[in-house]
């Protein structure tokens, strides 16, 4: 694993970080999932906010969860809603938004509160391998 | 209103000018249409006329005598006719013919323009309001297209290649029935003459369209279709309607969620298509208001105050009635009423 910088082990693999992918459809999940797994991420998957909020809260994930991927239009918790509980309850956790809408307000209003990127769908697998590596970066520092 | 006289109108011809009047004229409850009178037992107006079960006739002599008319209407643009009218007509009876009638009838033509054109004004200022629905449904798939094909360059494994490949030939076609949807729902209604239309497929088609314009996360939608439901009218037009009413229905129930029904049944000659939502509800009083032109209750710049309007348009256009049902919190029942129309069981083309 050349990426491996920081990371640690799991079930004997080298893991660079854990992260959550949540959006509504399942073929986002899976290809995200495939792009950031080649680059030794461990991947988590939420369908809604909802189910993201129940994933951080759950068990090791309150320590070990690194960066969450965030869509905008979800059903039960929305993106937006679930990007504010996160920055309040865990705000050490870098967010990525990636969203099919390009919406310059929302963008910067996601960014001023913090969010580490605003990514548009399509996205290529390089820019978002790098966002997630920035991400890491943050999540890092929080750590120190 | 029982205190006002019916005028009681007469048509001579019935061809494109006579079924123009007819449909026109026939809208209007002041108005009684005695009788039209035409020679060709297949004219269009004549058809026209035995739908809304107005008496026809190829006598127009009997009809121009008859007493109790209190107007004759002649669109036959026949000179002699006009000559026959005037020396046989009962004293009573006013005349519209020759050039007077040419005028109405130009009227009534710039009239059915200015209505389609409000009717195609309304509908593109409401695909503005697509944007971020198309985005989203448009995206998703590019999405998983670019993830499978960066993953495809360096895919070894045979049949993971043809799985993946399957997988984007499928998002590709997904896409491009977004184009086709949206573009066939943009054109303008075409002017083709009545015909058959399967309200149930219409109302499918209707729900496609409404995705893009309200977002139906959190809403349950519960369909009760009677098979082979169907009406005679514009099939863009009547989707057109349906679009309008479940974009409102689904708009009503934003933010907190509820349930969408769509019921179509049939009884006693009659098509009835309810589409119900539990969302906000109508205050009572502003019920009568909501299909006057420019009634809106969103925010500026937000909606033309043209969709309920063009709905009743149409609605009364295709000898329907519209009604509404409501209850404050509690939600919104439209109920659009047509005319059954007859051998539901084939020939749906649209």
């Amino acid at each position: 694993m050349s990426e491996f910088k920081s990371g640690f082990f799991i079930s004997g693999e080298a893991c660079n970080g854990r992260v959550l992918i949540v959006d509504d459809e399942p073929d986002i999940r899976k290809v995200v999932r495939m792009t950031l797994q080649k680059a030794g991420y461990e991947v988590l998957e939420a369908e809604n906010g909802e189910k993201a909020i129940e994933t951080i809260n759950s068990g090791e994930n309150r320590l070990l969860l690194d960066v969450v991927i965030c869509d905008i239009r979800m059903p039960k918790i929305n993106g937006v809603e679930a990007i504010a509980y996160f920055r309040s309850n865990y705000p050490h956790v870098p967010l990525i938004v990636l969203t099919g809408f390009p919406d310059t307000d929302m963008a910067a209003s996601f960014l001023r509160q913090g969010v580490v990127d605003y990514l548009v769908k399509p996205v290529e697998g390089e820019k978002l391998r790098s966002a997630v590596a920035r991400a890491m970066e943050q999540r890092e520092l929080a750590r120190l | 209103m029982d205190s006002f006289a019916h005028t009681k109108v007469a048509i001579l011809g019935a061809g494109r000018g006579g079924r123009a009047l007819l449909d026109l004229l026939h809208q209007i409850p002041s108005i009684e249409i005695v009788g039209i009178a035409d020679r060709d037992p297949d004219a269009p107006g004549l058809q026209r006329a035995r739908e809304f079960r107005i008496p026809v006739t190829s006598d127009a002599p009997t009809l121009i005598g008859a007493q109790g008319v209190s107007l004759i209407m002649d669109v036959t643009g026949d000179p002699a006719m006009e000559t026959y009218l005037r020396a046989h007509k009962p004293p009573a009876t006013d005349i519209l013919s020759g050039s007077a009638s040419r005028l109405l009838w130009e009227l009534v033509q710039h009239e059915s323009k200015l209505e389609a054109e409000l009717l195609q004004a309304e509908k593109l200022a409401g695909i503005g309001s697509f944007a971020a629905g198309i985005a989203h449904d448009i995206n998703n798939p590019l999405q998983l297209i670019m993830g499978l094909a960066e993953n495809l360059a360096e895919e070894r494994n045979l049949a993971s290649v043809h799985e993946q490949a399957k997988d984007i030939l499928e998002a590709v076609k997904r896409t491009s029935a977004i184009c086709r949807d949206l573009t066939r729902y943009s054109r303008r209604a075409s002017p083709h003459e009545d015909v058959l239309v399967s309200v149930n497929g219409k109302l499918d088609e209707a729900l496609k369209i409404a995705r893009y314009a309200s977002s139906f996360h959190d809403v349950e939608m519960i369909k009760d279709y009677e098979p082979g439901a169907a009406v005679k009218g514009n099939p863009d037009e009547l989707l057109h309607v349906f679009v309008n009413l479940i974009t409102n229905a689904v708009h009503a129930m934003e933010q907190v969620g509820g349930t969408l029904t769509l019921q179509t049944q049939t009884l006693d000659d009659q098509v009835h298509i309810r589409i119900s939502d539990t969302g906000y509800g109508i205050a009572q009083d502003k019920i009568p208001e909501i299909f006057e032109p420019f009634f809106t209750t969103k925010a500026p710049g937000k909606g033309t105050g043209l969709g309920l309007y063009n709905v009743k348009t149409i609605v009364n256009k295709m000898q329907g009635m519209i009604t509404v049902d409501s209850t404050i919190d509690q939600g919104a029942t439209f109920t659009v009423t047509f005319p059954r129309a007859l051998s539901a069981e084939q020939g749906c083309p649209s």
